[in-house]
């Protein structure tokens, strides 16, 4: 019941000899990856590079990544979810009717080469965009392909990985893990960390209108989240830390520019499969890194009283 | 006598106030009662500054006003009663053990999270995650019986392992979701995608529903059990289908992706 | 600096065995002949030990942070921090969040901690975690027993530049000594299956066998001068019958110093589940006739947690056993890893002969100086719960109480119900501290001596061990007061050791093609920068020769 079965670019780059795609076009948003990481790359394990590698992409439309596949799967809008669980049941024998299949907009003769290829594979990677978590069904969608990947692992070695981008958000994601347990949708009203997606996530947090102030560091909420979110944004105090100029800044009370990471500002970025690098600056930035400006606000918040009274500990919103 | 409870002033951020539970107040004083800790976001304030209570010491809960911003009520209540006339927020009788809630009005997300008994009824309708397990946990209600007049959102039911849930509106995706056990009456059908990946349990439907891919039809039947469960809902005032001469349930096997242990029943009216 | 004055020391190192000795420390945080000025702890009628120090842990990385991922159920059910003026928030319980982790170890009297599996490619991950657990001073083991690099020059009989390959990736790692786990199996299961046999060769090579980099790692280790000797998770790791595994692995070892891993998981009987039996007689009478090796429990507690473990092919099997969550993580040419949550049972036969089984080793073994308390948190159940541990070794009638509660058909599969001993006060000091901190060559750890490092704990003596050992009345880290009467006072950061074994410059530019070659990021960037280190201290590397 849940989990995920994943590896490191560098494995993908040296066993992968079968490739899926699902709902990502990464010759457009992640150019490199087909060359750095994937299908091109020759290895000692698939030393003719292309030509031991399998790629098949499967979206609901035709997009630029498919001239790069060998096998292209077109599948019907909102059928995503059906189709995996279909490749569920197919892998283990179950039988599933043709008519169901069809509603998939595939045949069966593509879908039983499709587990054939999978099962033949010596070393198999899914990757999965957001096509496939950002579509009806969303978080259920990603489960369902690392279900996928977590059950092939009966017949031969399956790995699958999210396609991840928009700057350094796996990097908040492990830090997020590592001081509080959680990834992401995380409250500290009580003085110590709870989650729930869908309550205490961003975006509903906001279209709800739960909070009463925002403070944002590398994100734009303004361009990507849906109107009543942004709208609430707009109402109430939004602090806004970015090098540029922004939709979200230019909504905000309050923008501090700030040094942009990696070109001017040092760290550690966390590449999709979880790796850190190191961010090593070229260049010189008259205005204070983000980490510099959190640093002075948290000093300046030290100064004032505790948020707590003293001795008046919140209780613990206990499971039992 | 019943402990009334007004809302007062509308919290303008989320208030947390799982002290609003039978188990809680029953051996307060009034002042006492006034005097126990809320939430209001990071901010510890006394429960009288959002309500005035009237009554003490009683197992008997009225509430009033609209609380939608006010979530666990009834959290991990294992007795009397909660009656709220007006919307009530998230987490609704979550961990709830025993006892009554009644909601006139519409609920949001989580009502009977994980509950292990009791009774929920929304005469409204109600959000997501209805008696589903939180995120992570592997199983979600244990027990008991929440039935919803209105609508449902995603997820109903999710990873449940016994009890029964009753919407008598529609119900949106993935209702019954990893289903274990249970029952669901969905007695105005549902969106997508109804018991996806479910193990064991019951998903009845007296409206068609689009089924996933990995449903076999078997039968068309009125299985033995639903002649007696329809008796038992009948308490509710709830009627479900079962004579002949009215029609048959079709009967569906699931899901093939993880087992043929779960079955879908829906309604097929006699004429048609 | 601080005064402790009256209590009952037991400081094993010494030789001091429940002496009343009074404790100076001075400003710089070390054990001084005497001081004046400063406070003074009355400490009549308590007990002072040296801080614990696990020889043996997982709490930073990218498989823990994994499994923090995985269990929210488990954090919504668990003790809480809540933030105070100068403590941050945080979660306990299976995988405890990073500041958590540091108030909890401290809690009970733990000053030092031995994160045992970094893989390189991570370690900078690894450090800025250990950097955010506060309190405790730090050591980290290197994966090495997968490593594609080496193997590759073991195959070709390059035992030379194998070495130097090890020293150089050590550095690279910023780390303080060298983890083998189950030699070739990860590589192996990056194809999907294992290396269950010492002397078959590994899939994907010729020649080179398990046994091979059991022998040449061990070596290596010794040849570097690493103060901390190889530390072996040996292959087959929790399969029945098992111990021939294990036994072959000691004998690929005569002549060497090594750490033997969590021997709980490796000192089984039986060809099957339901003939499983403790072989750990076998194993402990190999000990007692091996002075030179050590070893740590991995001691199985009842109840629910969360395994994780280079072991990928174990993992994925126990996936399959459970039918619950399973996490896996393959990291390129290094190792790999697997997440899977579970729960012991005393109802269970397997689950039963486990827990027996680390307790009988820990009273098997005769030397306390030869094996430690560990659980291989969080693999046979938390740090958090070691006081349970000690109650079950210093308590033999609580023992028997748990006997009760296990299956009836566990008689004769497990030798524990035999066993009378029961640890005294200065073999636990021996289990949980000194011993460990010897193994580790933190000379200055776990010893109560002049000069050394002023880490200790103090507890109320109590007839309730658990109660005694669970909850001290203080702890003294570096000389400064962290826990008094159950309260977190401060949380200092702790050091980081690290060594940089000597290397061939040539190394690097041997390495450099292959790198370019196997990796997906510049060489340039791949090693840790020291700076990255919070409070890094270097300790140096002294050659051994083999016997």
């Amino acid at each position: 019941m849940g989990g995920k079965v994943t590896c490191t670019l560098g494995e993908v780059k040296q066993r992968a000899d079968f490739i899926i795609y699902w709902g990502g076009n990464p010759a457009e948003c992640h150019p490199r990856h087909f060359t750095k990481y994937t299908i091109m790359q020759k290895s000692k394990f698939l030393p003719r590079g292309r030509k031991d590698r399998t790629m098949v992409l499967v979206d609901i439309r035709e997009t630029k990544s498919a001239k790069a596949a060998d096998i292209f799967l077109q599948i019907r809008p909102g059928k995503d979810f059906e189709l995996i669980t279909i490749l569920r049941a197919l892998i283990k024998g179950h039988p599933v009717g043709d008519e169901q299949i069809a509603e998939t907009g595939l045949s069966r003769e593509a879908i039983e080469d499709l587990i054939s290829r999978m099962k033949g594979a010596k070393f198999g990677c899914l990757f999965f965009g957001m096509g496939l978590s950002m579509t009806r069904g969303k978080h259920m969608n990603s489960a369902a392909l690392l279900y996928l990947t977590a059950e092939m692992n009966a017949f031969t070695k399956f790995v699958a990985m999210p396609m991840r981008g928009h700057g350094n958000v796996t990097g908040a994601d492990v830090i997020m893990r590592w001081q509080t347990g959680f990834p992401f949708g995380i409250s500290f009203n009580r003085g110590y960390p709870r989650y729930n997606p869908g309550e205490f996530s961003t975006v509903d947090v906001l279209v709800r209108g739960d909070c009463d102030a925002a403070f944002i560091i590398g994100a734009d909420p303004g361009a990507t989240m849906p109107q009543p979110a942004i709208d609430h944004l707009a109402r109430i105090p939004t602090i806004v830390l970015d090098p540029h100029v922004t939709h979200t800044s230019r909504l905000a009370r309050v923008h501090i520019t700030t040094a942009p990471q990696g070109i001017a500002a040092p760290g550690t970025a966390y590449r999709m499969d979880e790796l850190p690098m190191p961010l090593k600056p070229a260049l010189k930035s008259p205005y204070p890194t983000d980490e510099e400006v959190v640093r002075r606000i948290n000093e300046a918040i030290a100064k004032k009283s505790f948020w707590l009274p003293d001795g008046n500990q919140p209780q613990i919103v206990a499971t039992k | 006598m019943p402990i009334e409870f007004r809302l007062k002033r509308q919290p303008t951020v989320p208030l947390e106030a799982e002290v609003l539970t039978p188990d809680v107040v029953c051996s307060l004083t009034n002042t006492e009662i006034r005097a126990l800790t809320v939430y209001h976001g990071k901010r510890q304030l006394p429960l009288g500054d959002f309500f005035d209570v009237e009554g003490e010491k009683c197992d008997d809960l009225i509430l009033h006003g609209a609380l939608n911003k006010v979530r666990w009520v009834g959290r991990a209540m294992s007795q009397g009663s909660i009656t709220i006339h007006g919307d009530v927020g998230m987490h609704l009788g979550s961990y709830m053990k025993g006892g009554r809630i009644d909601v006139r009005g519409n609920a949001s997300d989580w009502i009977g999270g994980e509950m292990k008994n009791g009774f929920i009824h929304i005469h409204g309708n109600a959000g997501g995650q209805v008696g589903a397990a939180y995120r992570g946990s592997m199983a979600g209600m244990k027990n008991g019986t929440i039935i919803i007049d209105g609508s449902a959102g995603l997820e109903v039911g999710m990873r449940m392992r016994r009890g029964t849930i009753i919407l008598g509106g529609p119900a949106r995706d993935f209702t019954g979701l990893q289903m274990k056990g249970g029952t669901i009456v969905l007695m105005a059908g549902a969106e997508i995608r109804t018991g996806a990946w479910m193990n064991r349990g019951t998903i009845i439907s007296l409206k068609p529903l689009p089924l996933m891919p990995t449903f076999v039809f078997t039968c068309c039947q009125i299985p033995v059990f639903v002649n007696v469960y329809a008796r038992h809902l009948q308490q509710f005032g709830i009627r479900l289908p079962f004579a002949e001469k009215e029609g048959t349930y079709h009967h569906y096997r699931g899901d093939a992706a993880v087992s043929h242990k779960g079955e879908i029943l829906i309604w097929q009216p006699a004429q048609c | 600096m601080l005064c402790i004055t009256g209590g009952k020391v037991y400081d094993p190192a010494n030789g001091i065995d429940g002496a009343i000795k009074d404790l100076c420390i001075d400003d710089n945080g070390r054990f001084v002949a005497s001081v004046s000025g400063g406070r003074t702890i009355d400490a009549t009628g308590m007990i002072v030990f040296p801080g614990g120090v696990d020889v043996h842990t997982h709490v930073a990385g990218g498989a823990i942070n994994f499994a923090r991922a995985m269990t929210p159920e488990d954090h919504r059910r668990t003790q809480a921090f809540i933030r105070t003026k100068t403590r941050r928030s945080g979660l306990g319980g299976m995988a405890p969040t990073t500041f958590a982790t540091g108030y909890l170890y401290a809690g009970m009297g733990w000053t030092t901690v031995n994160e045992a599996a970094v893989p390189v490619l991570s370690a900078r991950h690894t450090h800025e975690e250990l950097a955010d657990i506060p309190i405790v001073d730090k050591t980290t083991l290197t994966l090495m027993a997968n490593n594609e690099m080496m193997m590759d020059q073991l195959e070709l009989g390059e035992f030379e530049r194998a070495k130097q390959i090890v020293a150089w990736y050590l550095w690279a790692a910023k780390s303080y000594g060298i983890k083998a786990v189950s030699p070739g199996g990860v590589a192996a299961w990056k194809w999907g299956s294992d290396a269950k046999q010492l002397t078959s060769p590994i899939a994907g090579y010729n020649k080179l066998t398990p046994g091979d980099i059991v022998t040449n790692l061990a070596r290596i280790c010794d040849e570097l001068g690493l103060p901390h000797p190889m530390h072996l998770h040996c292959n087959n790791l929790g399969a029945p019958g098992n111990i021939s595994t294990t036994i072959d692995t000691l004998q690929h070892l005569e002549g060497r110093r090594a750490h033997i891993a969590h021997s709980q998981y490796h000192a089984y009987g039986g060809d099957g589940w339901g003939t499983m039996c403790s072989a750990t007689s076998q194993l402990a009478e190999y000990f007692n006739t091996h002075p030179g090796i050590t070893t740590d429990a991995g001691a199985v507690l009842f109840g629910d947690t969360v395994t994780i473990t280079a072991d990928g092919p174990w993992q994925h099997l126990l996936y399959k056993l459970t039918g619950r969550k399973w996490g896996n993580l393959d990291v390129e040419n290094e190792t790999g890893c697997g997440i899977v949550p579970y729960t012991y049972r005393p109802s269970n036969l397997v689950n039963a002969v486990q827990w027996a089984c680390g307790l009988e080793l820990l009273l098997l073994i005769r030397n306390p100086w030869q094996v430690f308390l560990s659980t291989d948190h969080p693999n046979g159940g938390c740090f958090w719960r070691y006081p349970e541990i000690i109650q079950l070794l210093m308590c033999a009638d609580v023992r028997k109480e748990c006997l009760k509660k296990l299956p009836d058909s566990i008689k004769g599969k497990i030798v524990l119900p035999e066993i009378d001993r029961e640890y005294t006060l200065s073999e636990i000091a021996v289990a949980m501290s000194a011993g460990p901190a010897r193994a580790l060559g933190l000379h200055q750890k776990g010893n109560l001596g002049i000069g050394c490092d002023a880490d200790v704990v103090i507890y109320e003596e109590d007839p309730d061990v658990l109660k005694m050992f669970g909850h001290p009345r203080y702890v003294i880290k570096a000389g400064e007061i962290v826990i008094e009467d159950g309260d977190i006072r401060e949380a200092p950061h702790g050091k980081e050791y690290l060594v940089k074994p000597a290397r061939d410059p040539a190394i690097d530019e041997f390495i450099r093609p292959l790198f370019e070659d196997q990796y997906t990021m510049s060489f340039e960037n791949y090693p840790v920068e020291l700076e990255r280190l919070e409070n890094p201290e270097l300790r140096d590397c002294i050659p051994v020769p083999g016997t």
